[in-house]
Parts: C-alpha cells; structure tokens; sequence
C-alpha cells in the first residue's frame, strides 16, 4: 500500500519525490518520505483526491535525530469500507530554522498539533493562524523535546533549582552509589 | 479649573447621539484555572457578548510534566507508571496501549490468559470511566445524585483492581508480556457479580436522569459536533460516534482478542435531540456500559486457567524502527508513536496522541453563539481528562 | 393566535413531562432512603481492610537486604539510595532467609516515600524479597526531609517484626 501511494503522489505532485519506505521487520511500520516543500500540496491531494482518500490528520510526531528533524504526519481514512493509515514524513535539515507550510486550512486538527510541535522542537509552521506556545509557558526560551536541550539555570529572573533548595545529600547518595557499584562490578571480575 | 461636581450642561441624549456615545466591546472572562466544569486545570479565556460566547481560546499547560521527555531517559517497564498518570481515570487503557506499542516491536507472544484479562480489565475500566464522565457531567449541570450512585459503582470496580493489583488508581498492571498477577476464581466471580449488579444499575440511571425532560432541555441541541467538524478536527470516541458516524477501532481495525467479542457499536441515533449534540454524546457513553458489560461476561466465559506472563527479556531492547500504535480507550483513540534506536534501553521518542487535546482543539469551533451555561454543557460532554491533555 | 395557542400547549406539556419523569427519578431516589444501607465508615475509628496486594509504604527488611541496588536500578523516579562496602576480611558471612550469602555490607539503604510513586517495580526485581509493600499508609509528616525513611535506624528495626509480613 505504502508503494501504491508513494507512486500515486508522485504520478499527481510533481516533485513530491515520495519514497516508501518499508521494514525489513514486518513488526515495524513503513512510512512514506516526501518532499518538505511540496508538503502543503500533498496533504491539499490526500484530503481531496478519490484514488485514496484521508480524511483525518491525526496526529503531528516531530522527531529530533540532531543533525535532521522528521516531521511525521499520521494520517487516517476513516470510513468503514476502506480503511486506511499511513505515516507520512518530512524531513527537515535546518536546525537553526526549521520551517514548513501550515496545512491547517485542509486539516484543522493540524493547528494545535502544529503549535504543539512548534512548543516542542521549534519547527515554525508558514501562514499558522495562531502561532504560540501551547504546552510551555509563552516566555519560554528552548525547546524541551530537543535532544541537545539544556535545562535552563534561570526563568524569569527566578533561579530554577537553587543550589540552597537542592539536598545534596541525594546527590551525595548517588555519586557513592555510582562508585559502590564500580567496585562491586571490578570485584566481581576478580573473583 | 473644573470642579470634580461641575459635568457641564447634560446633553438631552437623542437616541442616535446615545448609540454614538455607548461604547460596547466584548467581555473577557476567564473560565479556570480553577473551575468546577473544567474538570482540572484549564483555562478557557471567553469572550462574551452579554450571555453569549463570541469566541473561547483553550491556554493549556497547567499540568504539563514533560512526560515524553521523562519517557526518554527511562528503561521501557519504567515508562508505565508514568503512563498511568496520562489518562489517570483510564490507568489500564492506557498501560494496555502502551505495552501494546513495545510488544509490537519486541514481537513478544503473549499467553491467551493474560490477553483476555487485558481486555477484561480494560472493559472495566472503560465502565469505571464513563461512570466518571457522566457522573462528573450531570454534576455540573445541577443533579448531584447519579454522581453518588456512578462513585459507588466505581468504587467496586476500583475495589476489585485493587486487590488484583495492589493501587486503586495507578496500577502498574498490564506488563510487557503479559500481566502483572492473576485473578483468582473469587475475584472472577466477584466480575460477574458486578457486571448483573451494574445492569440493574445502568436502567436506574436511564429512570433517574437520561429520560429526564429538565436534562434533556438543558443538553439536547446543544454543542452540536457535526461528523464533518469531526473528521477536520480528527475526533475521535464517544464524540465522532455521539455525531452519528459508527466508527470504533475494536469493530473496524480489530486489535488483541475483539474480533471474538460480539458486541454493538452505540452510535448516536438523534432520537432525543439531534446528532452530535450533548446528549447524544452523553447516551453513548451510557449505552457503551452496556455493551462494556458484554464483553466482559464473554470473556468470563472464554477464561481458561494458564499462564499470565509471556517470556520477556530481563532488559527490553527494541530493534531501531517505528510504531504508531493506536487503541481505543474510554475518551477516544489514544496513539502512541514509538521510536527507537537500534538496541537503545530507553524509548528514542515517545509521542502520545491524547484524544482529548483533539477535543479540546473543537472547543474554539462550536462555543461560537453560545450561552455561558451551555458552554459549560459542551465543555463537559467532550469528558476531557487535563491530565492527559497536557501530558 | 393559533401559534400562541400551540406554545402555550407546549409549554404546558413540557411542564407535565418535566415533573413526570422528576417523579420517576424521585421514585428510584427514595428506595435508597430505607433500603440501601449506608456505605461510608466511619473512617479513624473504623478501618478498612486493604487487601493482600495493596501498595502502601515501602518497608525494606535489612536483615535479608543483599545491597545488588536492583531496586535502585528498576525505580522510574530514582527514590532509593543505596550504599554499601565490602565486609571487613574473616567477618562471618550471613545468609538471608532464602540462603543468598550476603557479601557486602550495606550501610545506607533510604527511601523519599515523598518522591516514591508505589509503582512496585522495585519490590518485583528483589532477588531475596526483603523489599516489600506494608500496609501503613497512614505516614504524614511536618517536613519533607521526614518522608525519608531510612532503614537502618534503630527505630526502624524495633518496628520490623511489627510490619514484614511472614
């Protein structure tokens, strides 16, 4: 199925360059690859074509792999007699400003999955109506999903964690735990 | 200097200089953090044109706990006590689901037993959370004695959950693998006792309250959620079939054991009210205990003594790949994307998508034209659980 | 004037089905007055009780505790400290109740029960069972620091046979 819409979009969209991508693993599901600038005409095709219709975006995934984010798109066709699913994937290269089209005009579901990507991993979506944070406070600097994310030290000139609230005991327990277990593992290949 | 008591000659107002003079602008008001109707922390900023609703923005995040970031320095088993707290009405759907993802991945057989008491368990726990639902609902619009009977049948489920698994809320009880204990044979029957006791139950609620006229005014036609508004929104659960659309994952994309079961999806029908409004959404969650009730006696029936616990490596590796797994919990679809690296200990990236945000997204569409006290009817019946919305 | 007729009759008829089926719900009210009994107790003087499995405070058995930190490893909020050192040379070598030799001395075995979520992940690795769930649940204190529960004190142990189940 996968390899049938693969061709379909890009018999339909020109440059789409849609690759299917199937598992090796059958446990695993496939997805399909498409082009980041023709996304938005994608998705007006997947809502609006008869071949294979979807007609419910369900969810936005955004995924940091540090040098690119992927954008997956899950799409659904719910109707009884043809059922369908399918993964759908952006990939994005720039990390300093990754963007892409708002597909909230087709899909109005997208506008708080969009925003809620945006809050996440900072990927800024073109013509969103309502372009905020949703999850994180508005003034909040970084995006926590990022796997380079650092925890900030102060917010709002408030110290977060302060050293006199910290209990370092705990801190004390877990180095000596670390280094207990050193030893435990060194001592148990000795024997 | 004008004196403070000096306004000048008064004008004889006329009526167009009046209109000219009487500034009108919307008023804005802040539905929560705190408030009853909004069943946790949410903020509803209205804007009200007297009683009516001109528009209502959802601000989300009070309960925020970065789950997904958590997940991502956690070993797999270790991802379900914070599952639990996703949807903490609906524990065991949403450890199922869960657990399901990982299975799919580590392709992990699980006994038939254990199979059948997921399902059971989830279809008491789809009971024990529509109680809440329209327990919590009629509440807010005024009755408050379903709301005590609904608690007194929940806290029987809740009791009999707690003895299987140790916590009444939170349970850490669907495993990878399998599930943590097993039933014994009292316990069972303890289920079936229930499941009669919850029959007789259920009529009492329809005698007390869903053919009751003052209910019915306040909800029929009220907060109407087309299948359209549905579909452009991705609504999914007792609120895309509340709007007549038959569509439920157990019946259409059977998971785990529900192509056994034989059971009815309740669809909206408009026979009170009209599709896809309030009550509608509310007389499906009530026809689904029911049908929640059948299933379970299927399964007491289908129950075979074996074991409960598949084989399962002592630290769960996954292969690198993906798996978006999606189950059908008491508020809707509830999806989970799993990603991982080859042989990583700890989810790469865990995706939760909560059928409430979905719903709380639709807010913004209907409450447009509406009174205040009906937008607190609408509110209701989407059933939101903020701990779920905010992750 | 027809119109006016006909909300009137509506009006009225919506009246009449309001205050029968207020009837009816009245009716399945009113059977609880004499006929279901009371199901609330009386709670500090009258207790529930939990069953076998509930998941109460965490009570570590010191005695049986073989410090392998595999609770330590299995907790999803990292709520036990665990430290221990090698036996001093020629010390007698104990066994716990199920025959594991104990090889190191464990000198620090603390649990936040504030931070502790009764997951029970913990208590499934045990390999001796010491790690257990009691059914204390009643353990407010004033501070936080006090939610530590550290279970090699003196106290602790007095109260041990009190609390391990057998």
């Amino acid at each position: 199925m996968l390899n049938q819409l693969a061709e379909t979009i890009n018999r339909n969209i020109q440059g789409a360059n849609a690759q299917a991508f199937i598992p090796e693993d059958a446990k695993l599901h496939g997805s399909v690859t498409i082009e980041a600038t023709k996304l938005f005409e994608v998705a007006t095709w997947l809502r609006s074509n008869k071949e294979l219709p979807f007609n419910v975006l369900q969810v936005i995934s955004a995924v940091d792999y540090l040098d690119y984010f992927e954008v997956c798109y899950m799409f659904a066709n719910f109707n009884p007699e043809d059922m369908r699913d399918v993964i759908l994937k952006v990939k994005l290269t720039d990390r300093v400003n990754p963007n892409l089209d708002s597909i909230c005009s087709i899909y109005a579901s997208a506008n708080f999955q969009e925003r809620e990507a945006f809050d996440m991993m900072g990927v800024r979506f073109n013509n969103h109506p309502d372009h905020r944070r949703i999850l994180c406070p508005d003034d909040w600097e970084g995006f926590p999903l990022r796997k380079d994310y650092v925890y900030p030290k102060m917010y709002n000139g408030m110290e977060v964690f302060p050293d006199a609230k910290m209990n370092f005991e705990d801190r004390e327990f877990e180095a000596r735990q670390k280094l207990i277990s050193k030893a435990q593992n060194t001592a148990s290949t000795d024997v | 200097m004008q004196s403070r008591w000096d306004i000048g000659t008064p004008e004889r107002p006329t009526i167009n200089s009046e209109t000219e003079k009487l500034k009108t602008e919307l008023l804005t008001l802040n539905m929560g953090p705190q408030h009853p109707a909004t069943h946790g922390v949410l903020r509803i900023e209205i804007k009200t044109d007297s009683e009516i609703v001109a528009h209502a923005i959802p601000h989300l995040g009070y309960l925020h706990r970065c789950m997904e970031k958590h997940s991502e320095h956690l070993d797999y088993r270790g991802v379900i006590p914070f599952v639990d707290r996703l949807d903490y009405l609906a524990a065991m759907s949403m450890e199922w689901t869960y657990v399901a993802a990982v299975e799919k991945m580590l392709g992990t057989e699980v006994p038939r037993r254990a199979e059948l008491l997921r399902v059971m368990t989830a279809e008491l726990q789809r009971i024990a959370s529509h109680l809440v639902a329209f327990g919590t609902y009629i509440l807010d619009l005024g009755p408050q004695t379903v709301f005590l009977y609904a608690f007194e049948m929940r806290e029987k489920i809740l009791r009999m959950f707690e003895e299987v698994s140790g916590a009444r809320m939170l349970y850490n009880y669907i495993w990878v693998g399998g599930v943590w204990n097993d039933w014994t044979d009292e316990q069972l029957k303890n289920v079936a006792n229930f499941c009669d006791e919850m029959e007789l139950e259920a009529k009492k609620y329809y005698d007390l309250n869903s053919s009751n006229q003052v209910f019915i005014k306040r909800t029929a036609h009220v907060g109407v959620m087309t299948t359209q508004d549905c579909f452009d929104f991705g609504a999914t659960g007792p609120v895309l079939r509340g709007s007549g659309f038959n569509w439920d994952l157990r019946k259409n994309q059977p998971y785990s054991l529900y192509n056994e079961f034989d059971f009815d999806v309740c669809v909206g029908t408009g026979e009170i009210g009209q599709v896809g409004d309030c009550y509608n959404r509310y007389i499906v969650r009530m026809n689904e205990v029911i049908e929640s009730i059948k299933i379970i006696r299927q399964v007491l029936t289908k129950l075979e003594p074996g074991s409960v616990m598949g084989k399962v490596p002592k630290i769960i590796k996954l292969p690198k790949g993906e798996v978006y797994m999606k189950h059908e919990c008491p508020r809707g679809e509830l999806g989970i994307h799993l990603v991982s690296e080859d042989g990583g200990k700890t989810p790469y990236r865990l995706k939760v998508k909560s059928p409430c945000f979905t719903h709380i997204s639709m807010i913004p569409r209907v409450a447009p034209g509406q009174m205040i006290a009906d937008f607190v009817a609408t509110v209701g019946s989407t059933d939101i659980v903020l701990g779920e919305v905010d992750r | 004037m027809s119109t006016q007729a006909g909300s009137v009759r509506e009006y009225f008829s919506a009246l009449f089905d309001a205050i029968t089926s207020t009837a009816r719900a009245m009716y399945v009210t009113f059977k609880y007055v004499w006929a279901v009994k009371p199901v609330s107790i009386e709670y500090p003087e009258v207790r529930e009780v939990l069953p076998d499995r509930a998941r109460m405070r965490l009570f570590n058995d010191v005695l049986n505790c073989i410090s392998c930190t595999q609770c330590a490893m299995a907790c999803p909020v990292d709520c036990i400290y665990i430290a221990s050192e090698k036996m001093p040379e020629g010390a007698e070598i104990k066994k716990t109740s199920n025959g594991q030799a104990i090889r190191l001395k464990l000198t620090q075995f603390t649990i936040d029960t504030a931070l502790c979520c009764y997951c029970g992940l913990c208590t499934t690795v045990c390999p001796t069972e010491c790690l257990t769930h009691s059914h204390d649940y009643e353990f407010s204190q004033y501070t936080v620091d006090h939610m530590k529960y550290d279970y090699l004190a003196p106290d602790v142990i007095a109260w041990r046979d009190r609390i391990v189940k057998s």
